[in-house]
């Protein structure tokens, strides 16, 4: 429970510095490890097929995980970039990394749409995207900390877990892919 | 010599066709300027799409760097998360430190950074090409460095310059103008229950301004009050053909300005109301039209539900499912309703499936004998979706179904209010684009009290309900965005508070989004519970196809 309160805490005051940081001049990223519990709840993945969130964390890769949707016109289309940009540093390595994608707007975010977005950011096989019910969506956004009631009161947030059962790397802000690579780097190395 | 007359008709040709060019061109309308080219679709004057840089190092290209994602069309800014765009309309680039908005005559944004410096075009340049703002600061990450020569840069700012900020056409210092255009293949009964709701709704908020004890305040350069504008409905009903409606549309507005369009009744042809909207880049917002035009693409046209577009794609999810082979997809739906559409919808998601399908069009004044032919050569191993009205539901009585996998259209059958014959309640299931009963009851309550105490007659209870909806979120919307009437920036307004709605009558979530032009995406597929009465029960959760 209290690394769990620990990282709400440290989230919490992310977010307070976001707010007095949003005016200013560059990109402002801040980290903290903290652990989440992973709710039990089916998604669809962009190839149509339900599976199961802990299952898809769970493969034994290390995860990145994020959160979007497809119409968004401003932070989407960078911090998606950003991971495109991400899979290319690490080059044949990228395969190794599970990146996934699950949107906050799963209602207009159908497979095809997603699917179409994903090509977009020349997405391999390694990088899936996710939708579901309205309420899956919700559970998975509130376990990781990101549910802030509406899609355009969303934030760029970047979770990265070196495997099944080690806490996460929450990263807010817009982190670039060279510090993405790095934040990877130091995860994996890390005991 | 031979060559002299053909040489002559050759030139009196060419002289010809150059007189018909030149025609031509003088009859097309001008094009969008390079600059706004640049602005909302990222190509340069060259048609080369636009390269910019991000700080860490990413390019960007093309649509993808479009001014428009983020300062959007009406170039007011927007916000996302924690991030706030802020507008760049000319008039808030060059505005002064120290000099209000109000004293420019410059209507306030909530996305406004009040303490910039003013630019000039050259350090505007350099914040577009270098990220560095009037104040020598860095600007926000998410500002690309664009990589834009002088001619481009000159006609970018040049339209930055020429955005408009004043009140649209349509707004006074004291009245608001609305128009609802009524088409003359509405249901009658249907405009008398909309207009009765429209016209309630305008008293009843300009009774509200009228008691206002507050005086009538004007923006100063101290106070940020709106001023309270009354609104006035102007009710634009079209006559005659459809080929006659846009040029009437052209008129009326010209006659009466309108600041935006609210709601509205189509029959089966909206197109000539959305391609006028579209075209007079006027917005046209939450119109009860049962087959819904246009894409998610467009930007003026904003509807609650596809309606029977939908429900075409509910019942083609529900046919590719079928575990039974279906022989043939029988559709009948009577000549000139939205039925034809919404046939026409489901026909296109069967193709390349291999499916036989036949449709059956009733004629417009069918008898329940037609309706009893349109079924005779349906056998057991068909599908049959009707895309009937409540009156030729009700003839069903005399004919058997002719098979178990029926389909029928809750939009145009009346939901759970569809007299469907008892013999047929068993093996029929229904597109149902709405909330369910019993779940909708509450948000739909608040409209029906509204009528209640109003003594307002329920005689079209879904279309009332949505033009109470319509112009409740437009009241809403018009609170959000102060003073400053532009058109554009009303889209961008709906688009923003319709996630904040709580009450959204029918519907279960309304959601839009620049690209979302259909607010709910969903809907159930239910059956009667009962042989008779209207209590209905979802076959599965809500669908979105």
């Amino acid at each position: 429970m209290q690394p769990r309160i620990l990282g709400r805490l440290g989230a919490a005051l992310t977010c307070a510095t976001g707010v007095l940081l949003a005016v200013a001049t560059a990109a402002t990223v801040s980290r903290a490890t903290v652990n989440y519990e992973t709710p039990a709840v089916m998604l669809v993945r962009a190839d149509g097929k339900s599976v199961s969130l802990p299952h898809e964390l769970d493969d034994g890769r290390p995860v990145l995980l994020n959160f979007i949707f497809t119409t968004c016109s401003s932070v989407c289309p960078l911090t998606s970039r950003t991971l495109e940009e991400f899979q290319d540093k690490l080059g044949s390595e990228a395969a190794r990394v599970h990146v996934m994608s699950i949107s906050i707007d799963p209602e207009q975010d159908t497979p095809a749409r997603l699917t179409e977005y994903a090509r977009k950011f020349h997405a391999g096989p390694e990088w899936q995207y996710y939708t579901g019910t309205l309420a899956a969506s919700i559970a998975a956004q509130r376990a990781f900390d990101v549910y802030r009631g509406e899609k355009m009161s969303h934030t760029a947030v970047t979770l990265l877990r070196a495997a099944p059962g080690k806490p996460w790397l929450r990263i807010e802000g817009f982190v670039t892919p060279d510090e993405l690579v790095d934040d990877y780097r130091n995860l994996l190395a890390s005991p | 010599m031979p060559n002299e007359p053909r040489g002559a008709a050759r030139a009196a040709a060419l002289a010809l066709s150059l007189l018909m060019w030149a025609c031509a061109l003088s009859a097309v309308p001008p094009g969008p300027s390079a600059g706004e080219t640049l602005y909302r679709r990222g190509l340069l004057p060259s048609a080369e799409p636009v390269q910019a840089l991000r700080q860490g190092g990413a390019t960007i290209r093309g649509a993808d760097a479009a001014c428009v994602n983020c300062h959007r069309r009406s170039g007011l800014g927007s916000s996302e998360g924690r991030i706030t765009i802020p507008p760049i309309a000319g008039p808030y680039l060059f505005i002064a430190r120290g000099k209000s908005l109000e004293q420019q005559g410059v209507p306030f944004v909530d996305t406004e950074r009040v303490n910039h410096e003013a630019y000039t075009d050259e350090s505007l340049a350099r914040a577009i090409r270098e990220g560095v703002g009037a104040n020598g600061k860095t600007l926000n990450y998410l500002m690309p460095r664009y990589q834009i020569d002088d001619a481009a840069m000159a006609e970018l700012i040049g339209y930055l310059k020429g955005m408009r900020v004043s009140p649209s056409p349509g707004v006074s210092t004291s009245v608001l103008h609305f128009a609802t255009i009524i088409t003359p293949d509405a249901d009658p009964v249907k405009r008398r229950g909309m207009l009765a709701v429209m016209n309630q709704y305008f008293t009843d908020k300009n009774n509200a301004a009228a008691r206002t004890k507050a005086p009538t305040l004007y923006s100063s350069h101290t106070m940020m009050f709106r001023v309270e504008r009354r609104w006035q409905l102007h009710v634009w009903e079209l006559t005659g053909e459809p080929v006659t409606w846009e040029a009437q549309l052209r008129r009326h507005l010209a006659a009466e300005p309108v600041f935006a369009v609210i709601s509205g009744l189509g029959g089966s042809n909206w197109e000539p109301v959305y391609r006028f909207c579209e075209a007079q880049s006027l917005p046209c917002l939450f119109p009860n039209v049962e087959a819904p035009v246009g894409r998610d693409s467009d930007f003026y046209s904003v509807y609650f539900s596809r309606g029977v577009l939908l429900e075409a794609q509910l019942i083609a999810g529900e046919l590719a499912e079928t575990r039974e082979p279906i022989h043939t997809l029988v559709q009948v739906f009577r000549s000139g309703d939205v039925g034809e559409q919404a046939a026409r919808a489901l026909q296109a998601t069967r193709t390349g499936s291999g499916q036989q399908i036949v449709n059956r069009v009733l004629k417009a004044h069918a008898a329940s004998k037609d309706l009893a032919a349109a079924l005779r050569e349906v056998g057991a191993a068909d599908a049959l979706v009707l895309w009937l009205r409540p009156g030729e539901l009700s003839a069903l009585e005399k004919v058997p179904p002719p098979t178990s996998r029926v389909w029928i259209s809750g939009e145009m059958g009346g939901l759970e209010q569809a007299p469907l014959p008892a013999g047929w309640r068993a093996v029929t299931r229904m597109a149902y684009p709405v909330d369910l009963p019993g779940r909708r009851v509450v948000r739909v309550d608040y409209a029906l009290s509204w009528f209640r105490i109003r003594k307002i007659p329920l005689v079209a209870q879904q279309v009332q309900a949505d033009t109470y909806l319509a112009c409740g979120l437009v009241s809403e919307t018009l609170n959000h965005m102060v003073d400053a009437f532009v058109r554009d920036y009303l889209i961008e307004r709906v688009e923003m508070a319709l996630d904040h709605r709580v009450l959204t009558g029918y519907y279960p979530r309304l959601t839009l989004a620049p690209g979302q032009r259909f607010a709910s995406k969903g809907g159930y597929i239910v059956r009667f519970s009962d042989p008779q009465g209207t209590r209905v029960a979802p076959l599965g959760e809500w669908i979105t196809p």
